[in-house]
């Protein structure tokens, strides 16, 4: 297809994103509309972030600098695509670099330490409560440690696909790589944690 | 249809009927196939347990004070003051100018301004010759009184 042709659709799919609309306001200064974006976005980043690398601090840390490089790139914005498939490339790109970086190993022992000392294993009774919360809270370790084991392509295409409910194109942008990749990683992705969470059928 | 599984065409059709985002007439057609199709039910019925399980990982919740600290970075960003702001572009500007004139004034000929420190330097090692030799020969003189008063005189 050719490249003109791309950035018409591009403009015609742009044309009712409002919060590119937003973003442009932000651009010529007008701070209530970053703090619209912020309050919109900051959950759903910080989440994503929060799973991508799965240490709360860390993932705080970069949602704040996702916001941080937003605001100072203000200037220079330009909507060639959905604000958010923006926002996520910037979010995957400091997560994805995070986790290169090994930083992850601090973290990793902190969420084992949670899950050895944390309050929840702290059985003070017996009560099915909190046998219960003590059954959803190993649940919830597999899964975590189920996400964490894929490669960090796949866990962020896992990630936006489940939670953030994008389509493969918009994660395809967000990852820069093509449609069929993003299918494939999904596909991965799904096909290992089947495997891993077979037995919470 | 086609097996999604045997055929792999329209595989991700089977991962969003799963995740119940499947709508319309693919749906439907997926929905006929599944109900014939062993492998495809099966991964069906697996997929929607990797679903559920994803759909229970609940997140912390942000902290109260993320808005501040956000919002304190950004000052810390950016210029301060409309002062600060006017005077950064011309710092590179200034310290070019302080390199031009440093330049200049260290290449310019020395001759006449201060020319005793260099005399100083080339008569040095010349007092220090002559201190030697001073010291030299008070020691001489010191020691020939003493040796005249240790010699026997005649009588």
């Amino acid at each position: 297809m050719p490249q003109w042709v791309k950035e018409d659709m591009g403009a015609t799919s742009l044309a009712f994103d409002g919060d590119a609309e937003l973003m442009l306001r932000v651009k010529d200064g007008d701070g209530a509309s970053f703090a619209l974006l912020l309050e919109k976005y900051r959950v759903s980043v910080a989440h994503f972030l929060y799973r991508m690398v799965q240490d709360q601090p860390v993932a705080e840390e970069l949602a704040q600098e996702v916001f941080l490089r937003v605001y100072k790139s203000r200037e220079s914005y330009e909507p060639t695509a959905k604000f958010t498939t923006w926002l996520y490339r910037i979010a995957t790109h400091l997560a994805l670099n995070w986790l290169r970086d090994g930083k992850n190993e601090r973290g990793q022992e902190r969420l084992d330490e949670v899950t050895e000392d944390g309050p929840v294993r702290e059985v003070a009774d017996r009560t099915p409560t909190v046998e219960h919360q003590m059954v959803r809270r190993v649940k919830l370790d597999e899964v975590r440690q189920a996400v964490a084991a894929l490669p960090d392509k796949q866990r962020a295409a896992v990630l936006m696909h489940k939670y953030e409910e994008m389509d493969y194109s918009q994660i395809a942008k967000v990852l820069s790589c093509s449609e069929s990749a993003v299918k494939s990683l999904l596909f991965r992705a799904y096909e290992t944690l089947r495997v891993r969470l077979a037995h919470m059928a | 249809m086609n097996c999604p599984i045997k055929t792999q065409e329209n595989r991700e059709w089977l991962l969003e009927y799963s995740a119940g985002r499947l709508d319309g007439e693919r749906a439907s057609m997926l929905e006929r196939h599944v109900a014939d199709c062993p492998a495809c039910a099966r991964f069906v019925e697996e997929q929607r347990v990797v679903w559920d399980a994803l759909g229970q990982w609940e997140t912390p919740e942000l902290s109260a004070d993320f808005n501040r600290r956000l919002y304190l970075k950004i000052d810390r960003a950016q210029p301060s003051s409309w002062l600060q702001r006017f005077w950064r572009p011309l710092v590179p500007v200034a310290a070019l100018c302080l390199l031009i004139v440093a330049s200049v004034v260290l290449r310019a000929p020395t001759a006449g301004l201060n020319p005793v420190p260099a005399r100083a330097e080339s008569v040095e090692p010349e007092q220090v010759e002559r201190t030697l030799d001073d010291l030299q020969m008070l020691r001489e003189l010191s020691i020939a009184p003493n040796q005249e008063s240790k010699t026997p005189q005649p009588m």
